[in-house]
């Protein structure tokens, strides 16, 4: 992502959604519309949202249910409504460890693709597409780790 | 999130990621993969003292990557197959995470649609 560290698992998730790209990038980035899937708790869970959307702004995501209350929040790096967002994302998922999060979405007809690139987590592993074979594993881990992290 | 947070959990992992930074102790866990052998054995290819290997070994062990039992007066190691597994899963369950949240998103985009199909249209002040 043009930021010099490129060691580190990836993850990328990529699928066709029956939406126009201005629809999903607006669920990303719309405070209200963001709590209404972004959490992962299910059940009753008091989630709020804020967001200032510009490179270099803050947005937050805060779930608070009755046993614990739990902050995602990020700055977002690029805003490209509505090809592309690029923020930093850190969370419980990354044991608070800040990671990049980029969100393409590339129209096809009325249905976008979308992939969603998740880097920079905080611990060297293999990259995606191995198998579980060990020589396999020790290639990627070789990539993987080769450098300082 | 998931419930991948316990601390004795990522302690573990940072052990073995540690454990498999180094290009000699990634050696050694090829050369285990392919069957146990014993510490001599392991050591023999290395330009390196017997004693430095042993030192990769130990860190490997503490990270609980490499198993060694002893068998007469030799001490046999073996790869622990398990905490790979769990780097993996840890992999797996950020892609796992991902995944559930577009789901929602795409629920969340159907729901829009319908309501979007109940609503009256009023006129063509359509936002967007």
């Amino acid at each position: 992502m043009g930021h010099g560290e490129t060691t580190g698992p990836i993850v990328q998730v990529r699928r066709r959604v029956r939406a126009g790209a201005e629809q999903i990038f607006d669920l990303w980035t719309q405070p209200d519309l963001m709590v209404r899937w972004m959490s992962p708790y299910p059940g009753a869970v008091d989630c709020k949202a804020s967001c200032d959307l510009r490179p270099g702004g803050a947005f937050s995501l805060v779930m608070a249910s009755a046993d614990a209350i739990r902050e995602v929040s990020g700055t977002y790096v690029q805003v490209e409504r509505p090809r592309k967002l690029v923020f930093t994302w850190i969370g419980p998922l990354t044991n608070n460890v800040t990671t990049l999060v980029t969100v393409e979405l590339n129209p096809l007809g009325d249905e976008t693709d979308l992939v969603l690139t998740h880097e920079r987590l905080p611990t060297p592993a293999m990259w995606e597409g191995h198998t579980r074979g060990w020589g396999n594993i020790l290639d990627h881990l070789a990539d993987a780790v080769s450098n300082d992290f | 999130m998931i419930e991948i947070g316990a601390a004795s959990r990522t302690a573990r992992l940072d052990a073995v990621f540690a454990a498999l930074a180094d290009p000699t102790r990634r050696a050694i866990i090829e050369r285990l993969s392919r069957s146990e052998a014993r510490v001599t054995e392991v050591a023999e290819p290395f330009a390196m003292t017997l004693n430095a290997v042993s030192k990769h070994i130990r860190v490997l062990e503490a990270s609980g990557v490499v198993a060694r039992r002893r068998h007469g007066r030799e001490h046999i190691l073996s790869i622990n197959t398990g905490s790979l597994d769990e780097v993996d899963g840890w992999i797996e369950a950020v892609r796992r995470y991902w995944e559930q949240r577009l789901d929602a998103m795409e629920r969340l985009l159907r729901e829009l649609d319908e309501d979007r199909a109940v609503a009256p249209k009023d006129g063509k002040h359509g936002s967007r």
